[in-house]
């Protein structure tokens, strides 16, 4: 189904791709009730079911997609994004700052607070409307920072009151003459938060990349969660120069993205914009499974090398990265054999992460992904990352999908009883890891597992973790959650949910 | 679908609302004072708001802010289209009853966020159903959009007072006395500092109703809150209006403290305050106060080494600069000042007090001294603008601030000591900078800081 880039609200991902919170069972079995769901593409036995979501009386405090959106507008160099909310939705701030400052110091950037301001909408805003206080906050913005772009983030707060922020913005933008690039994220409006991904990538591609006659052949995207550069080693012997997108941009990195030769996505929970670049700029995504493990790697450099016409070169690649890294692949293999792990992270994200523990050769046989996306925006098959993790590495027997809750993740853990937890978003699993006593690598930039280098890099820092269970023994060992008895035995995360609809 | 009717039980009406945008925010919102109830040992909050308020909030409020950590896995029903349609009182009722099954708590305290407010959702009704059948809840209207953090501290103290804790003139324990004090979490060393200030009270013959924080016995501290002798409001202003409020619902008369000691001469001086407010035995309180001096004092003549002159290659700071939030702003310019002999440089509120406390706090601060003058001001851009045009010259400054402060501290060749709201460049556990061993805490600091930036910068 073809995006819809001619509204300012992106349509969410509950409605795009089916996106699911809450489901428990086996990876095997949600692969192919995804499939069987939303697309037989790939020949579906029809042994599937429908894709049936779990739903549970008791829910823990999540995240939303306003959060998720604002963090990924703020790290854009040279914008200004006003926050149009009552001032609670800015208490990112401080941590969108210290993010902003540390991708700074890791990528060579002018060292400073990124530029962001609350609306601060009260009481009376909610009677009368907020809209002139948007339209002055954003003057304010322009004169205080000259910025290149203005984001205006809207909040449940005035997608309630039904505030018209795109006639504020574009009422400003005209008398600015900048972009003032609307972001309707309001929380409440997607189950999920990577829904935020979608409205910052939908905002890129409606008004931060123009339509440009000029290719460069040797360009190639990559959309990253975020973090330092780890696509150059991999792709400058091909010839091909990394444009990296999102986790942090100038406005010239967004520009080029449609110059480029082809995008890949490093993780398909940000598709949207791959799948938009293809759609409206003609440019090819590329629709290979990610590249966490080595056969999964050397399968993505070829497609790469297929799409950009660089097939001459890429066996060489392989060959030497793969030798490269084979002393220590093996060293590490060894130190990590017999050990069980534990793996939590968000959809496409986590199945990399398995896909690497297994290549470690660490038993895992228990998961927790934060959402569940049944199809990508591309459509494609190839896209299903989780029906290649369990073609390539076999079923995943507890599988559960749920939004970081604490007392799902908890009786998870106490199923899964691992040696170590590789976690992404470290709020709550690693928190809760830690205190039951099980060493925990939380992973903040997430290309750390890409690649043949990333085997390395995830192993090491395993190896890292495990000896901190000194520590986590002994807190555990002192502390308790406030469960009922009955709770902290519960073993299924969904015990107590009602059966699927 | 507006309810803008305010709650009876809510007190946000003495919040300030802002006039204007605000730019590298230095407070929560009204939902914030979660932190609050999660600083009560045993209490545990229930949040009625959208999925990412709760998470944000305490996030900011102590992930980042001094990663300070904290019990965190909070009950939310976080709220989504099918709520903001139809209404979310169902589903709170659903959340209650799970949490009931699935947790353990002395006491939870039920928050509302902005959308419950924005829909009408009868949160009071709910909660009282399980208020009847006996179960230790609390209803807390905590509007996103009327208040800030403090405020919303001051509404959930009200609702377990009120809810909870029970009023009416109950017989006194003498010597038995509620404090408070420091915003919890907001503050990143509150722990510590509650902790210290337990310890001074207690020195002097009191029993401590600390309430917040691991000194704290948690939930019955809360229960004995009535029985109380008096209310200790030690802070420029927050915790008045609760005092105000027990001097009226239980009879207790209150002692109010503007300014937190930090330092012996302060302190001595605080606990003699209190030793006379409360009738307490003064041979006991002096016995206390000359063994804590002794101590304190061996350690500042010890300091006077570095302070005097071992240090001439190192550019002590000649004048203050202190910007956050009240309470911490005015104790720490008055130790500044008064104890070490600073001059008083720029000095910026942020929290935004209720106005009609802010002349007394402008009065505390003129007394300290000629060119001792407070600002109010909530946005970053506008508190640095006006510091950047202050006049240094002669001065070597030293900034005690926020996060917020790095660019600014840089742009006048200031060393930084972060004290407030967002404090993302300090570890935080039981480090306090009040009181009596609180203080020499603050001067390690204050120093390494300087030899730090003389050394390395």
């Amino acid at each position: 189904m073809a995006l819809n880039l001619r509204l300012p609200q992106v349509e969410t991902r509950d409605q795009r791709l089916g996106t699911i919170t809450q489901w428990e069972g086996s990876a095997t079995q949600l692969a192919r009730d995804s499939a069987f769901t939303y697309g037989c593409a790939k020949g579906c036995d029809n042994g599937g079911r429908r894709l049936c979501e779990q739903s549970s009386p008791f829910a823990q405090a999540s995240m939303c997609a306003e959060h998720i959106a604002v963090t990924n507008a703020t790290i854009i160099q040279q914008s200004v994004v006003i926050q149009h909310a009552p001032i609670g939705c800015s208490a990112s701030q401080s941590f969108t700052a210290r993010y902003y400052r540390d991708l700074a110091a890791r990528r060579g950037w002018k060292l400073e607070d990124p530029k962001s301001i609350c609306s601060n909408l009260g009481e009376q805003d909610m009677v009368f409307g907020g809209v002139e206080r948007l339209e002055q906050t954003i003057r304010d913005a322009f004169a205080r920072h000259n910025p290149r772009v203005i984001f205006v983030a809207t909040s449940c707060a005035t997608g309630i009151i039904g505030d018209d922020v795109d006639g504020a913005a574009k009422r400003v933008e005209d008398e600015i003459g900048i972009p003032v690039v609307t972001l309707h994220c309001e929380g409440f409006k997607s189950k999920h938060w990577s829904s935020g991904w979608d409205v910052i990538e939908h905002g890129i591609l409606r008004r931060l990349v123009p339509h440009t006659p000029t290719k460069q052949a040797d360009l190639i995207n990559v959309i990253h969660l975020g973090g330092p550069d780890v696509f150059t080693p991999l792709l400058a012997p091909l010839g091909l120069r990394v444009n990296l997108v999102m986790g942090g941009n100038t406005l010239e990195v967004l520009a080029r993205c449609s110059e480029a030769v082809a995008t890949v996505t490093m993780c398909f929970v940000l598709s949207y914009l791959a799948t938009g670049l293809e759609q409206e700029f003609g440019v090819p995504e590329v629709k290979a499974p990610l590249p966490y493990g080595l056969d999964a790697t050397d399968y993505w450099l070829r497609d790469i090398a297929r799409l950009t016409g660089r097939e001459d070169r890429v066996e060489a690649i392989i060959e030497s990265e793969r030798a490269r890294i084979a002393p220590e692949l093996a060293h590490l293999r060894k130190a990590l054999a017999g050990k069980r792990g534990f793996v939590a992270a968000g959809a496409a994200f986590a199945h990399g992460l398995l896909a690497d523990l297994r290549e470690l050769g660490v038993v895992v046989d228990g998961a927790f992904s934060f959402h569940h996306d049944p199809a990508t925006d591309s459509g494609d098959p190839q896209q299903d990352s989780l029906g290649h993790l369990v073609e390539t590495w076999g079923d995943v027997p507890n599988y559960t999908v749920s939004p970081d809750q604490h007392f799902q993740a908890h009786a998870a853990l106490q199923r899964a009883k691992p040696d170590f937890v590789i976690c992404r978003h470290s709020g709550t699993m690693a928190v809760l890891a830690g205190r039951m006593g099980i060493p925990v690598l939380p992973i903040f930039y997430s290309n750390d597992g890409l690649g043949y280098e990333g085997l390395l890099t995830i192993g090491r820092a395993i190896l890292g973790v495990l000896p901190r269970k000194r520590f986590y023994d002994d807190v555990a060992a002192h502390s308790a959650f406030p469960y009922q008895p009955s709770w902290l035995a519960e073993t299924n995360p969904y015990a107590l949910s009602a059966e699927p609809a | 679908m507006l309810s803008p009717v305010s709650n009876p039980r809510d007190s946000s009406e003495s919040f300030c609302s802002s006039p204007g945008a605000i730019e590298q925010v230095r407070y929560g919102c009204s939902l914030g004072a979660l932190a609050s109830v999660i600083a009560i040992p045993g209490a545990v909050p229930i949040t009625h708001c959208g999925p990412g308020c709760a998470t944000k909030q305490f996030h900011a409020l102590s992930g980042i802010n001094g990663y300070q950590g904290g019990e965190f896995h909070v009950p939310s029903t976080n709220l989504g289209n099918q709520e903001v349609i139809f209404g979310g009182a169902d589903r709170l009722d659903e959340l209650i009853r799970s949490t009931l099954k699935v947790m353990t708590a002395d006491l939870y305290v039920v928050q509302s966020g902005c959308i419950p407010g924005l829909v009408g959702d009868d949160v009071a009704s709910v909660v009282s159903r399980y208020q009847k059948r006996g179960v230790p809840i609390v209803f807390a209207e905590t509007t996103g959009y009327r208040g800030n953090n403090f405020s919303g501290h001051e509404i959930i103290i009200r609702a377990i007072v009120d809810q909870f804790a029970g009023q009416g003139d109950v017989p006194k324990q003498q010597g038995l006395v509620n404090v408070w004090s420091l915003l919890p979490y907001q503050n990143p060393f509150w722990r510590g500092d509650l902790s210290e200030i337990k310890r001074i009270l207690q020195g002097i013959g009191l029993e401590v109703n600390i309430l917040f924080g691991p000194a704290s016995a948690g939930v019955e501290e809360w229960r004995a809150i009535p029985r109380a002798q008096f209310n200790l409001v030690l802070s420029p202003w927050l915790g008045l209006a609760t005092a105000a409020h027990l001097e009226q619902a239980c009879g207790q008369p209150f002692l109010h403290v503007p300014t937190i000691p930090i330092g012996a001469r302060a302190t001595s001086a605080f606990l003699r305050e209190v030793v006379e407010f409360a009738g307490l035995d003064r041979n006991r309180a002096e016995a206390f106060i000359a063994a804590e001096e002794k101590e304190h004092y061996i350690y500042l003549r010890d300091f006077a080494a570095f302070y005097a002159g071992c240090t001439s290659q190192y550019r002590l700071p000649s004048q203050a600069v202190v910007v956050s939030e009240s309470a911490y702003n005015l104790a720490v310019a008055t130790f500044l000042i008064e104890q070490l002999g600073l001059n008083p440089g720029p000095m910026v509120i942020s929290e935004n007090p209720p106005p009609e406390h802010r002349e007394a706090i402008e009065a505390r601060y003129r007394a300290l001294g000629e060119g001792a003058e407070v600002a109010f001001e909530q946005d970053g851009f506008l508190i640095h603008q006006s510091i950047r045009q202050a006049d240094f010259s002669g001065e070597l400054p030293i900034v005690f601030g926020t996060t917020w402060e790095a660019a600014l501290a840089d742009s006048i060749g200031a060393p930084l000591v972060e004290i407030g709201y967002p404090c993302t460049d300090e570890v935080v556990l039981s480090r306090a900078y009040v009181g009596y061993r609180g203080a020499l805490a603050l001067i390690e600091r204050t120093y390494t800081t300087v030899v730090r930036a003389s050394t390395m910068g």
